[in-house]
């Protein structure tokens, strides 16, 4: 729903900055959903008379057109395009030199002739989108003045999302009367007019209320000698600026009327209207479901059938409008109209919403009828827009309020009990406050009472006997009946959404501003989440490589530190001992998790268990001076087949590759791709040749290798006659925990254009590596070339000694565009000319 | 044959031409989708009879990706904070070597009570010992922290005793504690039912009896009703129908002082488990022994086991 700026502050003080209004708006529960602002125009903008409009010679369209632009000077010429333009009509002229957003108005000749100015279209001043025809002022404009007072600019325009249960917003009143609670402003709307009527023989209507259920309120006033014209300026300027097209000044003021009290109304043509008999003295309006199959030709244009279910407003022959909805071109007023009925009515929103989309017809009406509208307001809502057509159009208001309600209204009371408003909300309101805020809302504070939930419609009913039952003695209340104190509201008829405590509770709560509703102390965040987290993730991963987790004492035999190597000395000031152990091999706190690992393999391995993968994730205590630290590590062992036995995958010992390979897979997963390895530093357990250390950005963070089968056969653990290796994986926990703390995954746009691959294979020695022979070829083009990939390594017949064949992919992919074949081959060609040039390679 | 109904087109007056046209249109179209449908029919035909041909042995075993699996104590100590973290815990660790300060003295311990024996607790060569429970980490979070306060702490305890069917030197335990204002027995109550239905089913109840811990007062020790029986009686239970699951206790207020909250202000309760009693009890393991033996035969059992 579109409102304007300037038509607000009419009925209430406003904050002068924007801003704070919108704020206002948020904060008080109507959301913002776009606002459009309407700058001032230049001076230079004014309004004019086409004096005369002449077509210009060989343009079908183009006209010439002198113009009086009130400033008492030479006429100006201008050539304008427009299919309304025509001679004796107000416009509005840009004179040279105005500014209008994006263009400037220039004097130009237009097919050789001088054009000094534009007649302008609401889109080009930015009023509105209509961009159909230049601007038409009403006659009686004067000429000459600044646009800006025509308009009320600057203006801003607040589209506002009005939530379903609010119809009382649906309106300039509603609006402002939220907002007089939420600001604590006064209002100032009109007064509602008093309709002075005259009785009438011989014109009169016969009203009949088919359907109640869909219409609980039917009313209707008879105005005759009415003129219908164009409406005033302002009244079209209001509509303009609302989204609404100006038509008439009849159907003008219903509109406007519907924008100010969120009430739609309808007009028909009196004369239009057929008797329901023929001895009727009068023609009728009928109020009923259309017939099946009835035809229905609405205003939009369109003929609809109509199919029984739809509610309708008819005359005594056929339906002459679909009930909150549309209506019908048969009855719409026109020039030649005199009298009419002007409708208000209230109706079931569900019937209009059902009627609506079936029909797929959507207007401003259907929009505030499928709401949930009072049914109280449409006499009130009728009376504003007589006042305006008496003042507009002239006539005279013939006989009373036709008025069909079969249940009239009833004033509701509801009880609020400000201890519930604290149990909900989270803090005290003092009553005063209270009563304040409701009495803005439109509610009326009775009396105190005892609670009572729901509506009440009998005032004589509210109790106070909690006092009572004191004085009497008795003193057991169960905590409920300690919230009894409560204040009883009358319910103004348009907010229909207020029928419990708990909707005047909120209404509380949002006047005040939920940033009042205190904050309770959290509970103390004492958790390393991302440290719980990556933990989980390393220990699932290597289950997910098919290891198995172990757990073992934290004690250790230091005896078997030595066999594997381990100098006592250089322990000694790591170790922790206990002063009184169950045992000796029990004597130390663990400084490693091999050897436990390695007695775990051998307890199984006696057990007739060839292949295992082993780990254990736990503490270490070392000791550092006076204190000690306790590092988490984790510690696997692999020895036999990769994978269990099978009929038909090959099955080969785990090797160097399938180690790295769980490694790998691992820094992928934790994002550290960067990690690199080199020949780890000679420990005394594992053989040098294939053990490799692991580091990201200089920090160690794994370690893996060949267990010395001479260390192993100290565990009882006879590698030989096994005839397979241990290999070992150290990870060091807190290392990986702090190298991803800092990390922080984000989307990549996916790339748009295909990639290609080309593949390559060649003779190189074996002394070039494979991260060698990978990084020369990324350097060649880093933006193009995304990854190297090897699919090939061969040694032995028809190549040399000393040299093996490699293959490999090179994945090429332009993030900005296709590829074409010779950069692509332009690549290749590079590639192949560095690998020879730096290592002698020889392309097969 | 369609082509030549065009060609005829011509013999129509033209306002007949273009409802012919249309009708010979509609036909084409219909036709052309009935030999697409048809032709992918057959197609459809022909991949089945191949497959049909290829005489599988479908009761050979397919390739498996073989799986690891945690051990069955880690299994439970992830499920038990899976079950707090749910309920808005935070999880505190702390070191298991700890000083006489924190395990005994700040939580009320008399300077001669048993439980400081060298036969009770491990002592190391640096001054300190090896904590004989969690609730160390409390004493710890409250001097850092203030409230409100909601936490659990897993993980090993060391007391001295030799390994048996229901004891080990190394052990794990879960503490929780929880320091607000406000907090009462009944949020125990409450706790403990929602630990105890999360972790064993619904018909299992938890209760609370008279006990003594120097920390909380009162004390009281947990029992659940029998996980095997349901509370008539059976062998898990020794025919009481409850298990004995651990310590619990609202804190003593002299551990608040001790760590500088006020008693008057803030109120908490605190209990403890034992990890491994729990996966006992839910796998049925008969001897604590065998959690520590580590034989693939038992690990493989709790591939499965999610977590």
């Amino acid at each position: 729903m579109k409102i304007s700026y300037q038509w607000l502050r009419q009925y209430i003080d406003l904050p002068e900055s924007i801003d704070e209004l919108k704020h206002a708006l948020t904060f008080s529960g109507i959301e913002v959903e776009g606002m459009e602002s309407i700058p001032a125009l230049p001076d230079s903008v004014v309004s004019c008379r086409i004096i005369s409009a002449e077509k210009l010679e060989g343009s079908d369209h183009l006209h010439v057109c002198m113009i009086d632009a009130g400033d008492g000077g030479e006429l100006h010429q201008v050539v304008c395009g427009a299919p309304n333009c025509h001679s004796g009509m107000i416009g509005v002229l840009a004179l040279p030199g105005t500014q209008l957003k994006d263009v400037l108005i220039k004097k130009a000749k237009l097919r050789g002739v001088e054009s000094a100015g534009m007649l302008c279209s609401e889109r080009e001043l930015g009023i509105s989108d209509n961009h159909a025809g230049i601007i038409e002022l009403a006659d009686d404009t004067p000429i000459g003045i600044s646009v800006n007072a025509l308009y009320d600019l600057p203006d801003t325009i607040f589209e506002l999302e009005i939530t379903p249960n609010r119809s009382d917003l649906l309106g300039y009143f509603g609006i402002v009367r939220d907002l007089s609670a939420s600001l604590n402003k006064a209002l100032k709307l009109p007064p509602l007019p008093q309709i002075e009527a005259v009785a009438s023989e011989t014109h009169g209507l016969k009203l009949v209320l088919d359907e109640p259920e869909l219409c609980p309120r039917y009313t209707a006033r008879l105005i005759r000698n009415v003129r219908v014209s164009d409406s005033p300026q302002w009244l079209k300027n209001a509509l303009i600026k609302s989204g609404l097209r100006p038509i008439n000044n009849i159907v003008d003021i219903t509109n406007y009327v519907m924008l100010v009290t969120g009430h739609p109304l309808h007009a028909f043509d009196y004369h239009k209207l057929a008797k329901q008999d023929p001895s009727d003295p009068h023609p009728a309006i009928v109020v009923r479901k259309a017939y099946a199959k009835e035809p229905f030709a609405a205003l939009d244009g369109k003929d609809y059938v109509l199919d029984g279910e739809e509610l309708v407003i008819a005359d005594g022959e056929k339906a002459s409008a679909i009930a909150g909805v549309i209506g019908g071109r048969d009855s719409a007023i026109t020039d030649q109209t005199t009298a009419i009925i002007l409708e208000s009515a209230a109706f079931h929103p569900g019937s209009i919403r059902k009627t609506a989309y079936k029909h797929k017809i959507s207007t401003d009406s259907s929009y505030r009828f499928e709401r949930h509208l009072c049914d109280f307001t449409p006499p009130h809502v009728s009376a504003l827009a007589i006042m305006y057509i008496l003042e507009l159009a002239g006539g005279e208001v013939t006989n009373e309020l036709y008025d069909a309600y079969p249940k009239p209204w009833q004033a509701q009371y509801l009880a609020l009990r400000p201890c519930r408003f604290e149990q909900i909300i989270g803090y005290k309101m003092p009553e005063a406050q209270i009563t304040t805020y409701l009495e803005k809302l439109g509610l009326k504070f009775l009396q105190y009472g005892d609670f009572q939930p729901g509506m009440l419609s009998d005032p004589d009913k509210i109790y106070c006997f909690h006092g009572e039952q004191v004085k009497a003695g008795i003193t057991e209340f169960s905590p409920r009946d300690e919230c009894v104190h409560a204040l009883y509201f009358s319910v103004p008829p348009y907010r229909v959404d207020l029928t419990r405590e708990v909707d005047l509770i909120e209404e509380l709560a949002r006047l005040d501003g939920y940033d009042k509703v205190p904050q309770k102390t959290p509970v103390s965040l004492i958790m390393d989440r991302h440290a719980y987290r990556i933990r989980k993730l390393i220990a699932a991963h290597f289950r997910d490589c098919g290891v198995f987790e172990t757990l073992g004492y934290s004690f250790m035999d230091p005896q078997q530190l030595a066999q594997l190597g381990f100098e006592e000395e250089e322990l000694a000031h790591d170790l922790i001992r206990l002063i009184n152990p169950q045992s000796s091999n029990q004597s130390v706190l663990r400084v490693s998790l091999i050897p436990q690992l390695l007695n775990t393999l051998s307890y199984n391995i006696n057990h007739g268990e060839r292949d295992l993968k082993l780990m254990e994730m736990a503490k270490l205590y070392i000791r550092t001076g006076d204190s000690h630290v306790e590092p988490l590590r984790l510690t696997a062992l692999f020895t036999g087949k990769m994978a269990s036995e099978h009929w038909k995958a090959p099955n080969e010992n785990l090797g160097f590759y399938h180690i790295k390979g769980v490694l790998e897979s691992l820094f992928t997963a934790l994002q550290l791709e960067n990690c690199l390895a080199q020949p780890a530093k000679k420990l005394a357990y594992l053989l040098p040749s294939d053990s490799l250390e692991f580091s990201s950005n200089g920090v160690f963070c794994a370690r893996m290798g060949r267990i010395n089968p001479a260390r192993a056969e100290a565990f009882g653990i006879d590698t030989t006659s096994l005839k397979q290796d241990i290999w070992l994986i150290d990870v060091d926990v807190e290392a990986l925990i702090t190298l991803t703390r800092a990390n922080h995954r984000v989307f990549n746009v996916l790339p748009k254009h295909p990639a290609v691959v080309r593949d390559l294979s060649f003779l190189i020695s074996n002394e070039v590596s494979w991260t060698d022979i990978q990084a020369a070829i990324m350097s060649i083009d880093p933006a193009l070339i995304q990854k190297v990939g090897i699919f090939d390594e061969y040694r032995g017949k028809q190549v040399p000694e000393g040299f093996r064949s490699i293959s490999l992919h090179i994945f090429m992919q332009d993030q900005e565009k296709t590829l074409t074949d010779e950069r692509v081959d332009q690549l290749i060609v590079s590639t192949i000319k560095v690998l020879q040039d730096t290592w002698g390679a020889k392309m097969r | 044959m369609l082509n030549g109904l065009f060609a005829r087109l011509r013999e129509l007056s033209p306002e007949e031409r273009p409802a012919f046209g249309q009708l010979i249109n509609d036909a084409r179209g219909e036709l052309e989708k009935l030999l697409a449908e048809r032709e992918n029919q057959i197609k459809v035909q022909s991949w089945e009879k191949q497959s049909g041909a290829l005489q599988m042995d479908i009761t050979l075993p397919g390739i498996t990706f073989e799986r690891g699996g945690f051990h069955p104590l880690t299994i439970m100590r992830n499920r038990i904070d899976e079950v707090f973290l749910s309920m808005g815990f935070e999880i505190a660790e702390g070191l298991d070597i700890e000083d006489e300060f924190h395990n005994f003295d700040a939580l009320n311990t008399p300077a001669d009570h048993p439980s400081r024996n060298l036969a009770d607790t491990f002592y190391l060569d640096n001054g300190k010992l090896l904590r004989t429970q969690t609730s160390t980490v409390q004493i710890r979070v409250m001097e850092s922290f203030p409230p409100p306060i909601r936490i659990i702490s897993p993980g090993r305890c060391y007391r001295n005793d030799k390994p048996d069917p229901s004891h080990s030197p190394v052990f794990h335990q879960v503490e929780a504690l929880v320091v607000d204002k406000g907090i009462s027995m009944a949020d125990l109550q409450d706790t403990l039912q929602a630990f105890a239905t999360i972790m064993f089913g619904s018909k299992v109840r938890s209760r609370i009896r008279p006990h003594f811990f120097p920390f909380t007062e009162p004390s009281a020790e947990i029992d659940i009703s029998c996980v095997s029986c349901q509370g008539s009686g059976c062998r898990v239970c020794k025919h009481s129908g409850w298990l004995e699951m651990g310590g619990a206790g609202m804190v003593d207020p002299a551990v608040f002082s001790i760590v500088g909250i006020d008693p008057e202000v803030y109120t908490g309760f605190a209990f403890g488990l034992g990890i491994e009693r729990i996966a006992m009890l839910k796998y049925n393991i008969p001897d604590m022994r065998i959690l520590f033996e580590n034989d693939i035969r038992m690990l493989r059992q709790f591939r499965g086991e999610s977590l």
